[in-house]
């Protein structure tokens, strides 16, 4: 028994102390190291930097719904121009791009600073191995031509965002540049003129590198140059701008779509023949009510918030054009009796550029460049470039194609207007709710007007609301473009953890 | 059993020795339960003649002449002297040692006596818990142990509260105590079954835990046989609950009504020509007065009173060779919130059999199921905010539908009818969990024995949403359903070698041995839209399905010893040692090592104090040790992309975690002080100072963002924790029918940071931050400082420092702007002290106990308000009644406002400290009455015992926090910041009606 009973406790004492492996790794994620030996690593690392512009991450602790790079690129620039209104004061950090009372500890700001950086890390991992590689394969050329776009996309979508517009001032901080793995964690903003010169250098390798197009869900060596006519356009290099968006239009790869097809473009944006680049999204990224874009803006009833809506300052612009297909995002929401519904005092005139792929409500693939910008940023450079001719037919090229055969400009500016008005107005109407306008009005050095009825007026109460008048004595009734608000904060968590990156005023 | 045989001996032989003496019989039974006590040994004073009591607790002695004094002692007890002449026979009842020096205490691998003990270990018996009734330990030890904060931050079915020992000592890693059932680290329990729980306090104690008992451990017993016979227990609670909203008083119609006046008042910010006057005529205009006529209640109609019953019986008994319990017990609990309820079944068998005087076996085995009912977060907060103008029923009773397109007028601010919402979708839960746990215990020699525990456990919980497609809003026409499975599976082995030496006046214990603790999750679910209506499975969705699903493991290995040596009882040291190598950290520092040294001076056991009348038990510790965390998550040292996600339906690989090679053990340094004093045999005090200093914080030391990370795990940064705590507890009147016995606890804590390399501010839901930096407290918040309203405008301010070039303040003005307002330490979220103070009567069989909870100093945000106090802002949301000392501003000059003008109060609801409040709260935790049958009643019925209880929960809470409960939440997480108050699930009063048998 005894003899019996020591050799059970000796297996007992041995069992228990034999070294267990203690090595243990993730069931869902792999090493660094790991993924750019794989195979198909690469290829997936690419895949999720695409995938950061929708997807919803885990940003301090919170997989918060209202946290997608999209969302916030289009509330953080178009909620604070003049052709969206608020409808409804809300605790949502959207909120502060129309009070403008902007602060370095707002949400959106803090996460799409991140989710920016994050797709760079991301890209930078991706051209670091295939550069070290020394391939000259097509396929890796073409992904990494993919990755020093992408790198140049989010650098430029956040230099828009926390830098001062170039025209204003080059000089002036920008953003911190990202461009390898190897630079210490704490690093100074570079300056505007920095940021835009790393920009141009990426895009323009990227557009050298990329020969295998892959659909226009990925970025192609034609959303380098539309990138590059933006990026031109920004910086005032006008013929540049111009040399762009020809070698677009010229790709052949596009065509623009006309009066009867634009209605369907948005919801059918991955297959339209205007898309240069979108954003993917598919079925099972229809993240319904609580966290898509199109959520904030259009509600079928249930689908969504629908708190924001078309302002009447874009809607006095196209009052003059009943017959303007672009009415067509500008959904009102009538009662019985044909009366557009109020919210909270404010009519409702839903967007729906977000909607409807697939029948949809919420769901849509965000188009990041289309065909219709690259005339339009011809137009603004010749305007600038004093071609009035040459702007004129290339709005008119738009027009042709908008509904407006019949009001046509015919090379015969409108009175009261310069060349460079007539193209910012149609591209406020033709890219309303993309992104584009508070930059455009800006860096043109205008200012915005908001004397409209909206929860931007601070104070704001329903009861105060007459439509029938213009809104006097309320603070942002007009932002101008020396105001610091037309940027945002860096956020709190890189100025804390890097004292060298300075704070906006 | 074997001294019993011995004794028995003994008594034979002087049975035979002496003749001519007369003999006396009696039983010995507890006061307590009125059970027999087996082995109580009745000595003659002043002769060496002793008898020992049999199964039945009877026994026979000789006395040496016709009267004598006998001593009667059994462990536990409090020993007694009784005077007898021949002949007599005597019913003897001894009552429990109120001392408690002689109990055994399990404490950690093994057990001690009180008296024995060189740590700060609290002990609590299930007669002091059994006064409340929950589904946890937790909510039943609020308040009755020095040092330990116990929040019920929710009311909803099943929830348990949090638990913290000493306040918190670190940041990232968990901070609830480590739980040990029957010595084994983890498991299930019902609370019926539980016999005692024992908290160690100090590294003297948990230290030999290493790695898992930085938050301290509860050490749960669970119950065993005490007794030869089998008995019975049946108990069966019965009642109800009903939600407390604090002071969330919300307004009723006509206060709605009259408030909104308000936002009709001519004043137009920067007007020459403002009355300030309301306007009344456009105010009836836009708000008819027949919307007086309609007044419905949310609240109090989306909370109704829900039933709890508790059923538990158990059987045990003991007999030479086997030793066996078995529990079950049944918890059925409806939530005041529609549509949510718990109910668990627990099944417990413990057995010991003794195969020989070297070799025992014990076999415990612990089965329990659950179901329930969960809640969606939304539905609760449209029934505080909708608003009383809006009815959710039709004519004919039926929840209205609302949805954006409705044409009928809903004011509430969202178009939604959450009891629509409840009525059409549904969020089960149910789980169920096994322990399988078998000891074998092996005395190799008189001194040496050989014990293995050991446990396999699995549990499976499965969690479902459900939404028809008949519900409003974003599942509206498609239906949702998701799933989550859960599975859990592991195993603990410890293999121990425990030895006691006596030497003379020397005493030497203690265990060396292995443990070895694995364990695996498995995550497995889906989701899906266009549900058919009335089905509700994932086969039959038809669009948007989503798949996920993971494993975790954890590995364990460790070595443990100990060591305890004593000195004639008086003074005793002990010291551990454990080496913990983990999974959780790489190669190089997979391995830790855990040292304690503690030491005691029992000064009443030195003669000078032996016959001290006033002291008789005075102790003084001291210990010193080290603790540690390595209880963080898997992996987090590596660097790592996540292929959770997929672009155009292709996997894609997300920089995920930033690797951190040297990562390693956060260790607690604790050192204890502390004394044990005993007074007149009815006071005993017990106070401890201690200074728990967490380095090398498991901290996710915040990143410049533009790295593309927001954080790395590092070693990082410090946390000190001091604190002393106080107990008492008082027999103040004990006369033969009435006993007063009082227990009072407190524990004073706080805590500093420091050796941060950078402040970190954390911002959770609702931009609510805190700010983790040197010098400054865990939890605190971080936000401008609201200073009230300016009596000529009626407009919102805040402070704004003004700083010189050092950086350092140097004056302070008011501002109207928001953003100009300077963000700043406003307080933390934890307490400064808290506490219970408990009394207990005892008339004849009539017993109260009165359960108290303190809880002071801490900073509680009460994020409703900014729903419920919005100036306006949102004017369709119902808000609740000011309270008497505020008043929303009317016009210029206005001094007394407290509220900002709705036409002038920008930003007014933004965060700051306008909404964060003291924390600070005594609550009556419970009362209870019961009453035990006569013996007469009882014995005619064949009943042991009976006893009849009322016990009311939650009586009353005294606060000057405005919201809904100050109990709020300080553990962190997703959607949760601590000490930030949201929407929740109320708390409950709560009202029983306890019968409890023993036969």
């Amino acid at each position: 028994m005894k003899k019996y009973f020591s050799a059970i406790l000796v297996c007992l004492l041995i069992g228990g102390n034999s070294c267990k492996n203690l090595d243990v790794m993730p069931s869902d994620a792999i090493s660094t190291e790991t993924l750019i030996t794989t195979s198909d690593g690469l290829t997936n690392a690419l895949n999720g930097a695409y995938a950061l512009f929708k997807d919803h991450i885990s940003f301090n602790g919170v997989v918060d719904n209202n946290n997608m790079y999209l969302r916030q690129f289009y509330h953080l620039s178009d909620f604070a121009s003049d052709d969206i209104v608020c409808g409804q004061v809300t605790t949502d950090p959207l909120f502060y791009s129309f009070s403008l009372d902007h602060s370095p500890s707002q949400g959106n700001t803090r996460y799409f600073w991140y989710l920016s950086y994050k797709i760079i890390t991301g890209v930078n991992t991706v051209i670091d191995a295939v550069e070290k590689s020394g391939t000259q394969d097509p396929v890796k050329q073409q992904l990494l031509g993919e990755c020093y776009f992408l790198r140049a996309f989010c650098h430029f979508n956040l230099v828009r965002l926390f830098g001062k517009p170039y025209s204003i001032d080059p000089a002036s901080p920008g953003i911190i540049l990202r461009t390898n793995l190897t630079d210490p964690s704490q690093k100074k903003r570079s300056t505007v003129a920095e940021v835009y010169a790393s920009v141009i250098a990426d895009a323009e390798k990227a557009a050298g590198l990329m020969t295998q197009p892959r659909g226009v869900q990925y970025a192609s060596k034609e959303a380098a140059w539309a990138l590059l006519s933006r990026v031109n356009l920004y910086k005032e290099d006008n013929q540049k701008a111009i040399d762009y968006a020809n070698m677009v239009i010229n790709s052949g790869r596009f065509s623009l779509t006309t009066s009867a097809t634009y209605p369907a473009l948005f919801a059918n944006a991955q297959t339209s023949p205007e898309t240069i680049f979108c954003i993917a999204f598919t079925a099972v990224d229809d993240y319904g009510k609580f966290g898509s874009i199109a959520s904030m803006i259009y509600s079928d009833g249930n689908s969504g918030w629908g708190e924001e809506y078309a302002s009447s300052s874009l809607r006095n612009v196209m009052s003059k054009h009943p017959e303007d297909v672009r009415w067509s995002y500008i959904v009102p929401l009538k009662d019985g009796s044909g009366t557009v519904q109020k919210k909270n005092g404010i009519e409702v005139y839903y967007i729906s550029k977000f909607s409807f792929q697939g029948g949809l409500p919420n769901l849509s693939s965000p188009i990041m460049f289309r065909l219709s910008e690259m005339y339009l940023n011809k137009a603004e450079a010749e305007a600038k470039m004093s071609n009035n001719s040459a702007a004129l037919d290339d709005v008119d090229m738009i027009r042709k194609n908008r509904g407006l055969t019949g009001s046509l400009y015919n090379r015969t500016l409108p009175s009261g207007y310069t060349a460079l008005d007539v193209v910012l107005e149609e591209k406020r109407i033709e890219m309303a709710f993309e992104g584009h306008r508070t930059y455009d009005v800006y860096r043109n050095k205008r200012s915005l007007n908001k004397a409209y009825w909206g929860y931007h007026l601070a104070g704001l109460k329903e009861t105060d609301i007459d439509l029938s008048k213009t809104p006097t004595g309320y603070a942002n009734l007009s932002v101008s473009y020396t105001s610091p608000r037309i940027i945002y904060f860096l956020p709190i968590d890189e100025t804390l953890s890097n004292p060298q990156a300075t704070q906006n005023q | 059993m074997k001294k019993v045989v011995l004794l028995c001996c003994c008594l034979l032989f002087s049975l035979a020795g002496i003749a001519q003496t007369a003999t006396v019989t009696g039983t010995v039974i507890s006061d307590a339960d009125k059970s027999p006590l087996i082995g109580a040994i009745i000595a003659v004073k002043g002769s060496t003649v002793t008898a020992v009591t049999n199964n039945n607790g009877q026994f026979t002695i000789t006395i040496p002449a016709q009267k004598a004094t006998l001593v009667i002692r059994s462990i536990g007890f409090v020993t007694k002297e009784i005077a007898v002449v021949a002949n007599q026979k005597l019913n003897i009842v001894l009552s429990d040692d109120v001392s408690q020096l002689n109990d055994v205490i399990v404490v950690g691998y093994s057990s001690k006596k009180q008296s024995e003990l060189t740590s700060a270990v609290a002990v609590v018996s299930s007669e002091k818990l059994k006064d409340v009734t929950a589904n946890n330990i937790g909510t039943m030890l609020q308040g009755k142990v020095a040092g330990l904060q116990v929040v019920n931050s929710s009311g909803a079915p099943g929830s348990a509260p949090e638990i913290r020992l000493r306040g918190v000592s670190s940041v990232n890693a968990s901070q609830s105590p480590l739980v040990v059932v029957d010595g084994v680290i983890g498991g299930n329990y019902d609370p019926n079954d539980v016999e005692s729980i024992t908290v160690l306090k100090d590294a003297g104690a948990t230290a030999l835990y290493g790695s898992q008992a930085n938050a301290g451990v509860l050490i749960v017993t669970t119950k065993s046989a005490r007794s030869g016979d089998t008995r019975f227990e049946f108990k069966a609670t019965s009642g109800f609950r009903t939600a407390d909203f604090g002071k969330l008083d919300v307004m009723n119609s006509a206060e709605l009504y009259d408030y909104q006046k308000e936002f009709y008042r001519d004043y137009i910010v920067g007007a020459t020509d403002n009355s300030y006057k309301i306007d009344l005529i456009k105010f009836y205009g836009e708000r008819p007065l027949s919307l007086l006529d309609q007044d419905y209640d949310w609240s109090k109609e989306s909370f109704k009173a829900a039933p709890v019953n508790n059923f538990y019986l158990s059987a045990s008994g003991k007999t030479e060779k086997n030793s066996y319990y078995a529990g079950v017990s049944y918890y059925n609990e409806k939530g005041t919130f529609m549509n949510t309820g718990f109910q668990r079944v627990n099944l417990r068998a413990n057995s010991t059999y003794t195969f020989s005087k070297k070799l025992s076996v014990t076999n415990n085995i612990n089965l329990s199921a659950s179901t329930g009912k969960s809640y969606d977060y939304m539905d609760v907060y449209y029934s505080f905010l909708n608003m009383p103008w809006d009815n959710p029923y039709d004519a004919s009773g039926a929840a209205v539908y609302v949805d954006g397109n409705s044409t009928f007028k809903w004011w509430s601010r969202d178009k939604i009818n959450p009891i629509h919402t409840v009525q059409n979708s549904d969020h089960p839960y149910k789980g169920f969990d096994l322990n399988y746990d078998f000891a074998l215990n092996y005395n190799i020699t008189n001194w040496l024995t050989f014990t293995s525990t050991n446990r396999l456990s699995a549990g499976f919980n499965k969690g479902t949403n459900y939404f028809s497609p008949l519900v409003a809003g974003n599942y509206h026409a498609t239906g949702y359903i998701d799933e989550l499975n859960t599975l859990n599976y592991g195993g603990i082995s410890n293999n121990l070698l425990k030895f006691n030496f006596q030497l003379g006046d020397h005493s030497i214990s203690g265990l060396a041995g292995v443990a070895f603790e694995g364990g695996q999750t498995e995550y497995s679910g889906a989701s899906g839209k266009g549900l058919p209506e009335g089905l509700r499975v994932l086969n039959v969705v038809s669009n948007n399905q989503l798949v996920n699903g993971l494993t975790d493991k954890r590995y364990l290995q460790s070595a443990l010893s100990q060591v305890n040596y004593n000195y004639k009882s008086r003074y005793f040291l002990s010291g551990s040692f454990r080496v913990d190598g983990s999974s959780a950290f790489p190669k190089e520092n997979r391995n830790a090592v855990f040292p304690s040294v503690s030491g005691a001076w029992l000064a009443s056991n030195e003669d000078f104090m032996k016959d001290n009348n006033i002291v008789d038990n005075l102790k003084l510790r001291l210990s010193y040790g080290i603790t540690g965390t390595q209880d963080i998550g898997s992996s987090r040292y590596l660097g790592l992309y996540s292929l959770t996600t997929q672009y155009n339906s292709v996997t894609g690989a997300v920089p995920y975690q930033l690797a951190s090679p040297n990562l390693t053990w956060e260790s607690k340094h604790q050192i204890n002080a502390g004394i044990d004093i005993g007074l007149f045999k009815r006071v005993s005090l017990t106070i401890d100072a201690y200074r728990n200093n967490t380095k090398d914080l498991l901290l996710q030391v915040s990143q410049p963002l533009s790295v593309g990370f927001e954080t790395k795990w590092e070693n990082a940064g410090n946390v000190i924790n001091k604190g002393i705590e106080l107990g008492i507890n008082s027999t103040n009147i004990k006369t033969k029918d009435f006993e007063w016995n009082t227990d009072f606890t407190i524990n004073f804590n706080s805590n500093k940071l420091y050796g941060l390399t950078a402040d970190i501010v954390k911002t959770g839901s609702w931009s609510i931050s805190q700010i983790y930096r040197n010098g400054g407290d865990l939890y605190e918040f971080y936000m401008p400082k609201w200073l009230g309203v300016d009596a000529q405008t009626g407009a919102p301010m805040w402070e704004k420092l003004i700083y010189n070039e050092a950086g350092v303040a140097v004056a302070k003005e008011k501002t109207f702007n928001y953003s100009e307002a300077t963000i700043q330490e406003s307080g933390s979220a934890l307490p400064k002290y808290q506490g219970g103070f408990n009394n207990s009567f005892t008339y004849k069989s009539f017993n109260l106990r009165v359960s108290t909870y303190f809880n002071y100093g801490n900073k509680v945000f009460s994020n409703n308000l900014r729903f419920m106090m919005n100036d306006g802002h949102e004017p369709y949301y119902n808000q609740i009644k000011l309270p008497d000392d505020a008043k929303v501003w009317s016009g210029p000059g206005d001094t007394g406002a407290t509220e900002p003008s709705p036409q002038n109060s920008a930003n007014s609801t933004e965060t700051s400290t306008r909404y964060l409040k003291d924390g600070s709260y005594f609550t009556i935790r419970n009362i209870a009455f019961s009453y035990g049958l006569p013996q007469s009643i009882v014995q005619k019925l064949n009943f042991k015992a009976i006893t009849v209880g009322i016990t009311a929960d939650n009586v009353a809470t005294f606060s000057n926090f405005l919201g809904q409960d100050p109990q709020t939440t300080i553990t962190g997480g997703s959607f949760a910041t601590p000490g930030v108050s949201d929407f929740k699930y109320p708390n409950n009063r709560q009202y029983l009606f306890t019968v409890n048998f023993s036969f």
